[in-house]
């Protein structure tokens, strides 16, 4: 059983440890070079964070201009209201 | 909201009809939501108006397609996620100025070690929380990632889709998939860790 895991390595995987994708070996070599190479730790939380906070850009709340409301409520009901062409959808 | 909201089902049978009023309504309900997802994909607000006119429009097209019994929100905004990276690839290579991504990812000697070792952050992780100024930092970092790239991550941190969706959704095989997001968020990371790390 191959035992050392380099910090490339464990960069490597990050993605599949967070996502629980590894086979349970290499997860447990990943744990234990996690469990004593503080850059790697220091690395897997950011990363990890950096994935979360992404997520809450999605709640995040936008601003749209009044004149664009308008602008795109007259452009929508001249397109949809006016007539179509013979054998247009 | 400022006016009387109408319920999904009057918005669909509205749009069916080409009722002017549920077309005003179904704007100023949606275009605002559309707005922020759209915006993911594209830092330029004039684009971004543009795709969201096409899409609004794109919606009320097919709004006959859509299956009533389920929530229409998720369906609309798939129009406007599709409509998004359509229209990033029809234009961006005339747009975007492309970076490599290698410059900004990790290094490491032969035997696998950090070159630059990374710092603990100055705050931990875990507390860290989004407010405006970091949403700004975290939301240019990710506009600065290659659309190859960009796009992957976008689907999958901020849209939530799965690994399969994403590479059905662009044509790529998993492991691909897979790969770029997960270069994507070293990218970020480390566009990241400076704005933390200068904090110390």
């Amino acid at each position: 059983m191959k035992s050392e895991v380099s910090c490339k390595e464990c960069v490597d995987l990050l993605m599949d440890y967070i996502d629980r994708s590894l086979d349970v070996e290499t997860y447990k070599r990943l744990d234990h070079h996690l469990q004593s190479c503080p850059p790697c730790i220091h690395f897997l939380k950011s990363y990890r964070k950096c994935s979360e906070l992404a997520g809450q850009l999605r709640d995040q709340r936008v601003q749209i201009p009044a004149e664009l409301e308008s602008r795109l409520k007259s452009f929508l009901k001249a397109e949809i209201l006016k007539p179509q062409a013979p054998g247009k959808h | 909201m400022a006016t009387k909201e109408i319920d999904q089902h009057q918005i669909i049978e509205g749009l069916k009809n080409h009722d002017p009023d549920t077309i005003d309504e179904f704007v100023h309900q949606f275009s605002r939501p559309l707005f922020g997802v759209i915006l993911n994909y594209t830092k330029n607000p004039s684009d971004a108006e543009e795709i969201l006119q096409d899409t609004l429009l794109k919606i009320i097209r097919k709004i006959e397609t859509f299956r009533e019994e389920s929530d229409i929100w998720p369906w609309i905004k798939r129009i406007a996620v599709n409509n998004s990276i359509m229209w990033l690839r029809k234009y961006r290579a005339a747009r975007e100025r492309e970076i490599q991504i290698d410059d900004s990812l990790p290094q490491f000697t032969v035997d696998g070690q950090f070159i630059n070792p990374p710092f603990a952050w100055s705050v931990d992780p875990e507390e860290v929380m989004l407010n405006r100024e970091l949403g700004g930092e975290l939301y240019d970092a990710i506009q600065a990632l290659p659309f190859e790239y960009r796009i992957p991550l976008i689907l999958r941190d901020i849209e939530g889709y799965s690994i399969k969706q994403i590479s059905s959704l662009l044509g790529l095989k998993e492991p691909t998939t897979k790969t770029r997001i997960h270069r994507a968020r070293l990218f970020v990371r480390e566009r990241l860790a400076h704005y933390f790390e200068d904090a110390l």
